[in-house]
């Protein structure tokens, strides 16, 4: 995995996450941050820090990035969610433009 | 979700996030506005997306959405007015390019702000029914720069100017022009058309209909469209390098308005180097130049055309009018020919084929070869002499070509049953001389003929082959039963059917006493071999060899003559001198054909076997004739050809002229009863249309002889006149 195809994704609680770019763009806001014209930190560093995004969630979330990628095209399989994840999940989804 | 009834789970109340300083919006708003502020001034590199995406994200959340898109227009309209003034000050050709740099930054801003500002896009703006941002900005950009006064006129004239250049043979950037008028597109079709392709294509048509006045004045035809040419194709360039792509028709339009349709009539007609003179001397690419860019023009094409047509059929006119064409038939023909070769290639090589056109040439050969009443007499004599002499060592696929260009004349007559009169009288004399080159030719140009005109027009004409060819067999026959004649076949008969040929009736000379018996013996074969003929003997249409020996040295030679001038030689093997009444009565030869014979054999120099006192040019009927002892001749073999009008005199004309008329008449007739046969009733005027249109294959029917064979019908009760309205004709049978 080389450096500049992964992305860090930093939680609330400073926990990181390195995941692959490819995986990260399935958010759309995630994509514009890293592709956006001008440089803004997050393209320079290679890192995105969400303040308001809990370490479990960003972990569920860093999940469906890789389950999308692999099924989302019409794969009958069900990606597990948690019943008390899922309010919080759903909020990040919004944010994340997912 | 399937584990929801096992655990007790509570959704809890969504809390809101409780905005506890009321500061809150203008704080955050403070730390966007500064961002969009860095964004512009390039210093992009030390914010964080995530911050200000999430600063933008809780204003929208929290309903200050309003705010944030009203603080957004106002940040990015102050950013343009500064813009517009760094612009405006921009000097000369610098404009542009400060233009053109700004566009571009501006354009990147944008799409960070539209990044940033992303969820307020997504759920605030179409919610509220606002300008999404991108759209924003350049609505934003175009009214405070593009239109802002000083310089939406500034543009517009710059943008022109270099265009002009570039019509004047200048180099301009044309990177920079496909830039700026990108950005006017990018903006939206209407700025791209008010702000540029409107006056663009005003200018143009101002600066084409001067050029072109000026061009129409100085340059002949073709260099006028060689030049119009050469514009057009650079503005069509122009579209591709730098226009919107929708331009090209309207700037082409304006090219070919300003330049062609409007000075069309003058071009065609100019003087020494106009659409006629381009014909004359064969101006492929010239005219090929003048059809393509014409046909660009509403009736553009048509004037050519028109133009085209008149001037053929004025020369086509003189071609066959002009009485010293009419004095070689050939020559007349081939001339025909050569006019048609020459315009067909034209239409080919420079008219693209173009079916129009190659009607209108159809059209023009149709009505001047019909002018000239001769014209179906002249087309037979052109095959004739190509069939007797024209076509030696012409290989067999260039026989074909010229067996299809006269069908090609052949279709343009009108009197197709006086061509095949005339066509059966020369066939006649072809197989009876035998001077038929190729039987293949003449078979082939029947069964052009046949499939051109139907059986029936081409029946008679292979009744003569048949005809032919049982003479053959006959001969063979008679010789075989007749074996005391021995192998020299003095005697070969072409038993010809009434009918079949053009025969003469009761033409007949008295034969020499040597010839008529072996002729009766012929006559007893045939008559015992076939029950109920006749024969009778076509003298005017045979031929003879005669061995003759001249004067004291006894020159000898063999003399190939018609039949009469056999009769009339004979006449000397027992006598000196004879006068012209003598001879008159002793073969009883028709006068004029008799005088044509002798003329033949004592006027023509070379040719003189007899001599005559006095010696003149003519025949009279007080000459006297006597063999030339002094006759000679570098070949053994002489051909004395009788002195034929090969053209038809006139009263022979008028005669030919006549049967025609008569052959005609049964014709008509039949049609006649053919169409009121299937209609019953009919009235006057659909049957001469009807009987018109019917035989227009072989003649156009005069309206006048039409109605004459109605009457004719009626008196023999085919048809009746309607007793109420007496314009209809009722059939009866």
């Amino acid at each position: 995995m080389r450096k500049e195809d992964t992305v860090k994704l930093i939680s609330a609680e400073g926990f990181e996450f390195v995941i692959h770019k490819e995986a990260a763009m399935v958010s759309q806001t995630i994509r514009n941050m890293l592709t956006s014209p001008g440089s803004f930190a997050e393209t320079e560093h290679g890192e995105v820090t969400f303040p308001e995004i809990s370490t479990t969630i960003l972990e569920k979330i860093c999940q469906y990035f890789y389950w999308s990628l692999q099924y989302a095209n019409g794969k009958e399989t069900e990606f597990p969610i948690e019943p008390e994840l899922t309010l919080e999940l759903m909020m990040a989804a919004n944010y994340l433009h997912t | 979700m399937s584990n929801q009834k096992k655990r007790n789970f509570q959704i809890e109340a969504f809390k809101h996030r409780v905005v506890v300083d009321p500061k809150y919006a203008d704080k955050t708003w403070k730390i966007l506005e500064h961002a969009i502020h860095e964004i512009y001034n390039h210093n992009a590199s030390g914010l964080s997306f995530e911050e200000l995406y999430r600063n933008a994200y809780n204003m929208v959340l929290h309903k200050f959405g309003e705010k944030l898109y009203n603080g957004l227009v106002a940040t990015m309209t102050s950013h343009l007015r500064e813009i517009s003034k760094s612009i405006e000050a921009a000097q000369g050709d610098s404009f542009l390019e400060e233009l053109n740099r700004k566009w571009n930054d501006h354009n990147k801003a944008l799409q960070m702000i539209r990044d940033i500002l992303m969820y307020m896009d997504r759920t605030y703006i179409p919610s509220t029914h606002k300008t999404p941002v991108h759209e924003l900005g350049l609505n934003l950009w175009r009214d405070n720069i593009i239109h802002s006064s000083k310089i939406q006129t500034r543009l517009q004239n710059t943008l022109l100017e270099l265009v002009h250049r570039e019509r004047t043979g200048e180099v301009i950037d044309r990177g920079l022009m496909r830039n700026i008028v990108k950005m006017l597109m990018d903006l939206g079709s209407s700025v791209y058309q008010e702000d540029f392709e409107k006056p663009f294509l005003e200018v143009s048509a101002e600066f084409y209909r001067g050029e072109s006045q000026k061009f129409i004045e100085c340059c002949d035809c073709g260099d006028y469209l060689k030049k119009a040419e050469k514009r057009l194709n650079e503005e069509i360039e122009r579209v591709t390098h730098y226009l919107d792509s929708k331009s090209e028709v309207k700037i082409t339009n304006v090219v070919e308005k300003e330049m062609i349709a409007n000075h069309m009539l003058r071009l065609v007609h100019m003087e020494n180097s106009g659409l006629v003179n381009m014909l004359l001397d064969d101006k492929y690419e010239d005219l090929g130049r003048m059809y393509n860019l014409f046909h660009r023009v509403p009736n553009g094409l048509s004037t050519i055309r028109e133009v085209m047509t008149s001037h053929l059929r004025e020369t086509g006119k003189q071609l066959v009018t002009d009485p010293e064409r009419l004095k070689d038939p050939v020559e007349f023909v081939q001339r025909l020919l050569d006019e048609k070769d020459k315009y067909d290639s034209i239409i080919s090589n420079a008219f693209n084929n173009d079916k129009t056109f190659q009607n209108a040439l159809n059209s023009s050969f149709e009505y001047f070869i019909n002018l000239n009443a001769r014209s179906p007499e002249f087309i037979s004599l052109f095959v004739d002499d190509k069939l007797r002499k024209g076509l030696k060592g012409v290989s067999e696929e260039d026989v074909e070509i010229i067996l299809d260009k006269v069908m090609m004349l052949f279709r343009y007559l009108q009197e197709k049953d006086v061509f095949e009169k005339y066509y059966k009288q020369h066939l006649a004399k072809r197989l009876l001389s035998g001077k038929t080159i190729s039987d293949d030719a003449e078979r082939s140009l029947i069964v052009k003929l046949k499939t051109e005109c139907g059986y029936q027009f081409t029946s008679k004409l292979e009744g003569m082959f048949t005809d032919m060819k049982t003479s053959q067999d006959t001969m063979q026959g008679f010789y075989a039963s007749h074996l005391e004649l021995g192998d020299a076949r003095t005697l070969v008969v072409q038993v010809l059917t009434t009918g079949s040929w053009p025969t003469q009736p009761g033409v007949t000379c008295n034969l020499p006493a040597e010839m008529s018996a072996l002729c009766e013996k012929f006559r007893s074969y045939y008559l015992g071999t076939h029950t109920g003929r006749r024969l009778s003997w076509q003298t005017n249409m045979g031929t003879a060899d005669v061995k003759a020996t001249f004067g004291k040295g006894g020159q000898k030679h063999e003399l190939n003559v018609s039949t009469y001038q056999m009769c009339v030689l004979m006449l000397f093997n027992n006598a000196e001198r004879l006068s012209y009444k003598e001879i008159e009565q002793a073969t009883e030869i028709p006068a004029a054909d008799l005088k044509r014979c002798l003329q033949s054999m004592a006027c023509v120099k070379g040719k003189n076997v007899l001599r005559k006192e006095p010696m003149s040019k003519d025949i009279g009927e007080e000459d006297v004739f006597f063999v030339n002892d002094k006759f000679t001749s570098k070949f053994y073999k002489v051909k004395i050809g009788t002195v034929v009008a090969q053209k038809e005199s006139e009263p022979e004309k008028q005669e030919t002229r006549q049967r025609v008329e008569e052959d005609r008449k049964p014709q008509i007739e039949a049609a006649i009863v053919r169409i009121m046969k299937s209609r019953r009733v009919l009235d006057h005027n659909n049957i001469i249309t009807e009987v018109t249109k019917q035989l227009q294959s072989r003649f156009l029917a005069n309206p006048t002889e039409i109605k004459k064979r109605i009457e004719s019908l009626i008196e023999r009760d085919f048809l009746e006149r309607d007793s109420v309205d007496r314009k209809l004709y009722r059939y009866l049978a």
